[in-house]
Formats: C-alpha cells, sequence, structure tokens
C-alpha cells in the first residue's frame, strides 16, 4: 500500500531513470572495451567457382578461388593482415594446373587517419577490381576484361609505402615496389606475364604506384591510379623498359538498386621495339609486344528485386573495349585479333548479401577479319564469409 | 500514519537513487536525458568506406550514429570509447549508437569485422570541438 503513495515527484524520477536504464543495458550489450592486449581475428574469406562454355570449345568446371583472410593485432597500432589464395583448386609441381598465391601479407603502422605506413605483400591500388575483388561485390562470373588484359588483376608484389586520409574522403596510398618482368609481357595479355608476385623479386629497379580516391558522398568512388616501373632487367646487355600505366575509374550508386561503374586504363612501354627484337633473339618468335595498350568500360547494373525476404535479383550490361596492341613500335603491325570489344550482360541473384550466384554471356568481337573472337556463357557461385 | 512516516524517507531514498543512477550512467547517455533531441548522423558502410568517413560535433552535444551496410557485415568501433558494434549486412537492418563525448578531440571509427581485401582502409574520424 505504501508504494501506491508515492510522491508524484518520486513517480517523475523513476519515470525517467528507469527508461534511461532500460536504454543503456542494450547499448552495454553491443560494446566492449578494448584492452590493446594482442588479438588474432577470426578466419574469413571468400570462394567462387565457374562453368565457362567459350564458343568452339568444351565447357569447363572451375574451383577458380578459394581464398583465406586472416588478421592479427599486436596492439592498437600494429597490425598484420594475410590473405591466401588458391587458384583452379590443384597445386602440382612443374605442371601446368592452379596457383597457390600469397596475395597479401602485410604489417600496418597505424600512425594517423592521414599517415600510415605499410610493408609486406602488398595488393596494387589500381582500379576497382585489384583492391576490391569479394565475388559477390562485382557483376558477371568473371572479373571485367579490363581488368584482366589491361590491368593484370590481381596484381600484388612485394613493397612498402604510405596510406591514409585527409580531409572529407581524399584516400590515398604511395608505394613502392618490385617491378614487372617485360620479358614475360605478350601481344594478347599485355602486362599480365609479368607479374613476379613476391617470388624472389628482381628489385634492382623499384617500381612506384599510387591511387587518390574521393569517397565524400554516399554510393560515390572516384579514383586515379598510376604505375611505373623500369622492367627490363632480365635483359643482356641490360637496357631499360620503362613502363607507365594510368587509370581513372568512377562508381555510382545513386539508389539502393542502380549501379554504374566505368573505368579507362591506358599503357605506356617504353623501348618497345628493342624490347621485341630482344626477345625474338631470345625465344626465336616475335611477341609483337605493343609500345601502348588501352582499355575502358561502362557498366550500368540494376536491382530489380531487393530486400526481400528471397533475396536480391540484379541484372546488368557492360561494354568493354580493350586492346593490347592499341600502337606499335616503329617496323611492327598490330595484331587485329588482339583489338577487342565485348558486350557483357547477365544477372546475379544474391540468397543473401555474401552469396552470389551468377550468369552472363560476352559477345565479344575483334578487329580481325579472319580470327574470331569467341563467345563465352559463364555461370558462377561465388561467396563471403 | 505509516504512510505519511514513510513519505519523506522514500522522497529522500528516491533522490538517492537517482543520483546514484546518474552518475553511473555513461556520459553518452546522460546527453538523452539533458537533450531530448540528439543530432542524427547517417554513416554508409560498404567495402571498403564509410561515408561520410569526417564527422564534425561540438563538445557536450549528443549525436545519434545510424549505421547501415550496403554489402557484408561490417563492425563499427570507436577508439578510446566503448563503442563497438556489429553493423549487420546489406537489408538487415541499421545498428544506433549514442554518443556523446565530453572531452574535445579526434575519435578515430574503424571497421572491426574483417569484411574483404581492403578492410584495413574502413577508417574515419569524429572531430569533436569545444
Amino acid at each position: 500500500m505504501a508504494a501506491l503513495r508515492l510522491p508524484k515527484c518520486a513517480l517523475r524520477v523513476v519515470g525517467i531513470g528507469l527508461p534511461l536504464v532500460l536504454l543503456s543495458t542494450p547499448a552495454r550489450a553491443q560494446t566492449s572495451s578494448d584492452t590493446g592486449a594482442p588479438r588474432t581475428g577470426p578466419l574469413s574469406g571468400y570462394m567462387d567457382f565457374h562453368y565457362n562454355k567459350v564458343e568452339f570449345e568444351d565447357g569447363r568446371l572451375d574451383f577458380h578461388r578459394f581464398v583465406l583472410l586472416f588478421t592479427h593485432s599486436f596492439s592498437e597500432r600494429l597490425r598484420f593482415v594475410g590473405e591466401l589464395e588458391l587458384e583452379h583448386a590443384l597445386v602440382e609441381g612443374l605442371e601446368q594446373a592452379g596457383e597457390l598465391e600469397l596475395e597479401q601479407a602485410y604489417l600496418d603502422f597505424l600512425v594517423s587517419r592521414s599517415f600510415n605506413v605499410r610493408a609486406g605483400m602488398l595488393l596494387m591500388p589500381i582500379g576497382i577490381i585489384n583492391e576490391r575483388h569479394e565475388p559477390p561485390v562485382y557483376y558477371g562470373v568473371e572479373r571485367p576484361f579490363v581488368d584482366t588484359v589491361i590491368i593484370p588483376s590481381t596484381w600484388f608484389e612485394v613493397g612498402a609505402g604510405v596510406h591514409g586520409e585527409v580531409g572529407r574522403g581524399w584516400r590515398y596510398r604511395a608505394y613502392v615496389a618490385s617491378p614487372l618482368n617485360a620479358g614475360e609481357f605478350s601481344a594478347d595479355e599485355g602486362l599480365r606475364g609479368g607479374r613476379q608476385k613476391g617470388a624472389e623479386t628482381n628489385a634492382g629497379r623499384i617500381a612506384t604506384t599510387g591511387r587518390l580516391e574521393w569517397v565524400r558522398y554516399r554510393g560515390l568512388t572516384v579514383g586515379a591510379s598510376f604505375w611505373n616501373g623500369r622492367s627490363g632487367f632480365e635483359f643482356r646487355p641490360r637496357f631499360d623498359v620503362p613502363v607507365t600505366l594510368v587509370e581513372a575509374d568512377a562508381r555510382y550508386r545513386p539508389t539502393d538498386r542502380l549501379e554504374l561503374r566505368g573505368q579507362l586504363a591506358q599503357v605506356y612501354v617504353d623501348n618497345a621495339g628493342q624490347l621485341n627484337d630482344a626477345l625474338t633473339r631470345q625465344i626465336g618468335v616475335g611477341p609483337n609486344i605493343a609500345r601502348s595498350l588501352r582499355g575502358f568500360y561502362l557498366e550500368s547494373g540494376y536491382r530489380f528485386l531487393s530486400g526481400t525476404r528471397a533475396g536480391d535479383v540484379g541484372a546488368f550490361v557492360r561494354y568493354e573495349n580493350f586492346d593490347t596492341q592499341h600502337r606499335m613500335p616503329d617496323g611492327y603491325l598490330p595484331l587485329k585479333e588482339f583489338d577487342r570489344d565485348a558486350w557483357v550482360f547477365g544477372g546475379t541473384y544474391w540468397p543473401d548479401p555474401d552469396i552470389a550466384v551468377k550468369v552472363d554471356f560476352s559477345v565479344m568481337r575483334s578487329q580481325s577479319a579472319v580470327i574470331k573472337a569467341p563467345n563465352s556463357l559463364n555461370i558462377g557461385l561465388g561467396w563471403w564469409f | 500514519m505509516v504512510v505519511l512516516m514513510l513519505k519523506p524517507m522514500l522522497a529522500k531514498a528516491m533522490l538517492v537513487g537517482t543520483i546514484v543512477v546518474t552518475l553511473s550512467t555513461p556520459s553518452s547517455l546522460r546527453g538523452l536525458a539533458q537533450t531530448s533531441q540528439p543530432e542524427i548522423v547517417e554513416i554508409d558502410a560498404e567495402r571498403f568506406s564509410f561515408t561520410p568517413s569526417e564527422i564534425r560535433m561540438k563538445r557536450g552535444v549528443p549525436i545519434e550514429l545510424r549505421i547501415r551496410s550496403d554489402d557484408t557485415n561490417h563492425g563499427f568501433r570507436i577508439l578510446d570509447t566503448d563503442v563497438n558494434v556489429l553493423v549487420p549486412k546489406r537489408g538487415k537492418g541499421t545498428v544506433t549508437v549514442p554518443f556523446r563525448p565530453d572531452k574535445p578531440g579526434r575519435y578515430i571509427f574503424e571497421c572491426t569485422k574483417l569484411c574483404g581485401a581492403g578492410h584495413g582502409f574502413m577508417r574515419g574520424v569524429i572531430i569533436v570541438s569545444e
């Protein structure tokens, strides 16, 4: 009975105090104090497997990527990130099969928001895909052609550098890293074969690379990247093959459903004539390496089902134009079958934001009147955990 | 008569209790009682950025951070505070974090859930001025 006769002011106090206590409970349940002690993060990763049916060939099933990521914090300011990738499921000695790659293994020395130091095995900060390539985040079963033969993703090398963010959304990365090996360049895949991948790399000529990114407004990312390095270290007598790659890209998501992407990349290979001559002497066949490679693409994707209990469904179309024989050195003619463009269209079903079931069809054309670029049907399943 | 005698005792007990509850409540939550309408800041998390990544506020003015993801789970932690929450996946809701720092300065926030190759770039700052 006594409780029923509480003064009105006391009831008001209880009325304010009780909700405060209740409000504080769930907040506390979600928080935890950080002691700064070393801690190893959980294992994460992504996987995808594909069915690829290239025109005039039998279809292939390929467990393309099995990737594990892990972290460890030595302290608040000293952190390790590793990414280990098994490509094509199987690694066998001396056979053309899969690859086991250490794509990332670096230490971050976190100094401030605007200045941090990173060293180890680094992803080159070039373009949209090279640093952001988890299967659910891009349309299409395979990565864009431009991100394969013009920008050789996944592109990783040993190196060190700085990164940070200044002002409202200006992010940068600037690294020195091991260079490309020009002795492995090719007419059809450009720089791709020249990646040293951190395996006893030649460090006689250090490359520089960097990226500036503007991420101020929700859904909009604009970036520009470069890579520059002398890549002719294999030849005797020595001569330089300076390589420069410049790139610009943008991603824009004006609504939750619509996403637009565009990317332009150009590569310059100096002394390409001398490189071709040297390789011809070495391997007996002229590799026909260009002095300039260029590619661009535009992509539009739309989720026509979004936020439903069954998941999201989206469709996309992408136009790509890529030419690994864009400009040739004096005395060399371009191989027109490597001046290609492609319309890629298809769809993705996300039963969960971290799982993507994909299908696409690539209609490829080349400028060659003789050699036809094959079309392809691709089906894929990828996930992140 | 019993009721009349209990009345001043109860009032005192409630007063002491309220002081204890108020003192034991985190400073970030005390602001909720003093200002009923905190400023709402919406933050978008996606691989590998928070947008906006720089938030400016006045000391003592409460804000409410509403964080949502456009892709996978992310973490959201403000260094040197007890804020450390999980941001649900795309389409699975928003996490709300009340925040009212008592000291001016720069409060770094970061993603604490390994979310991909560029996870280490997911950082931002809350700049608290006088």
